[in-house]
């Protein structure tokens, strides 16, 4: 029926607004949707054809009142689709301003397929990535364009954190292995399960990045 | 003139520039979080803190490796001043960035709003535009009809582009005595008098001028 897959679409939307990952790209709705609305157009020149273009809606108030339904079809669906990629393209913006790496996580779900799906077969190897094409080109031009402004400001670390610091120095303790970093006291190595005892500014990014925890 | 009277004064003329600007910047941040249009940018503001940031980075860097002890605690309390300013610095940018991104296609076409934007700002804002409306093309807009592709549409009553809610409530407080001091409520019939110290919760739209002249300050 006319418009139940756009408002899946908004479900689908709505749903990933809760969602800590991005949910994979429904292409076949979207497909779909705009088939829909293809349809939807070609079926209004066929209904304005014979009329040559001087369409009085006064004297056929059937035709005119299908025509409107058509359009409202339309524009209801493309507002549906337009709500579905505006959610996941601020989704995907929120990723690149916390700095978390989309194409390790991407590799990370495709991994997680890969290994779910040997038993089954490799019939779902291939569409394994949760974001579309069109969207991984996105977050690789909104990171360049991110980057690009955040060059103006080199000394203000743009992306850092939002929380008010409260002392220079906190207690960190190692979640994951993060290697040798170099700080103005020296070099310290980070391995798992250790703690220590740094300058938030160092570490900030490892703390963004799930390497370490921060102590109270 | 009374007790309180003579403590402002004091205050006015004892605050150094520096600290000064650091009330200004605390109170743009302020402001611009609470305010639910973008405001102008504070260029000249912004221009000296990121002066004397980069001073005190540099200061930093060459008292390190000094291990008097004294010397030492007066790095840690500037290093701390250092990221307090920062934090303020990020969070005004962020806030802006924000409403840069909500109502992008607002800002770009209303001339007066789009004059308050910093060069980076409106370059970022362009190009961010340029990259949602290429993506949406990619993504399905190009298989749409014609007429149905664009992204500003005002046609069947409603519109596509997002606009401030001017008429949103904020608190706010008269910092100076105001000459023209009646504010009126636009769509009602009632105004309310502007006296310095005053504390409102009033709709933006109903003292958006006085914010703008610098007359009364959102909290």
């Amino acid at each position: 029926m006319y418009g139940d897959l756009g408002l899946k679409l908004v479900q689908h939307a709505k749903r990933t607004q809760s969602l800590p990952q991005l949910p994979p790209y429904q292409s076949d709705i979207v497909r779909s949707v705009t088939r829909e609305v293809r349809d939807l157009d070609r079926d209004v020149t066929e209904i304005l054809e014979p009329f040559n273009g001087h369409f009085d809606p006064a004297e056929e108030p059937a035709t005119a009142c299908s025509l409107l339904v058509h359009h409202l079809c339309m524009r209801r669906n493309k507002r549906c689709l337009l709500a579905y990629h505006r959610v996941r393209v601020e989704a995907i913006e929120e990723m690149c301003w916390s700095g978390s790496d989309l194409l390790e996580q991407v590799q990370a779900s495709q991994n997680k397929v890969a290994e779910g799906g040997a038993g089954i077969g490799s019939a779902e190897g291939s569409g394994a990535s949760s974001l579309s094409p069109e969207e991984e080109e996105y977050a690789r031009q909104y990171g360049d364009l991110l980057a690009a402004y955040k060059g103006q400001w080199t000394d203000i670390d743009l992306t850092g954190s939002l929380e008010p610091p409260r002392d220079l120095f906190i207690d960190v303790r190692v979640l994951k292995d993060a290697g040798e970093i170099q700080t103005e006291y020296g070099a310290i190595t980070l391995t798992k399960n250790s703690q220590f005892f740094v300058r938030q500014g160092d570490v900030e990014r490892l703390i963004a990045q799930g390497f370490l925890q921060k102590l109270n | 003139m009374d007790i309180d009277d003579l403590l402002q004064e004091l205050d006015d003329n004892k605050v150094l520039g520096g600290t000064r600007d650091i009330n200004d910047l605390t109170q743009s941040w302020i402001a611009e979080r609470t305010a639910p249009e973008i405001l102008p940018f504070q260029t000249a503001l912004l221009e000296r803190l990121m002066e004397r940031i980069r001073q005190q980075i540099e200061l930093v860097e060459t008292q390190t490796g000094n291990l008097d002890p004294k010397t030492n605690f007066c790095l840690i309390l500037l290093q701390t001043e250092l990221e307090r300013v920062k934090f303020l610095v990020r969070g005004y940018l962020r806030a802006r960035i924000h409403k840069i991104d909500k109502y992008s296609i607002y800002i770009l076409t209303t001339p007066s709003i789009r004059g308050r934007l910093s060069p980076p700002e409106l370059s970022y804002l362009k190009s961010h535009l340029g990259l949602l409306n290429s993506h949406f093309l990619a993504s399905f807009l190009r298989r749409f009809p014609e007429q149905l592709r664009r992204l500003d549409d005002k046609a069947g009553g409603i519109s596509m582009v997002e606009e401030p809610d001017l008429d949103g409530a904020v608190f706010c407080k008269v910092v100076r005595d105001i000459e023209d001091n009646i504010a009126r409520i636009p769509g009602t019939d009632s105004e309310f008098k502007l006296t310095k110290g005053d504390v409102y919760v009033v709709r933006y739209s109903a003292v958006r001028e006085f914010v703008l002249r610098g007359e009364i300050e959102l909290i």
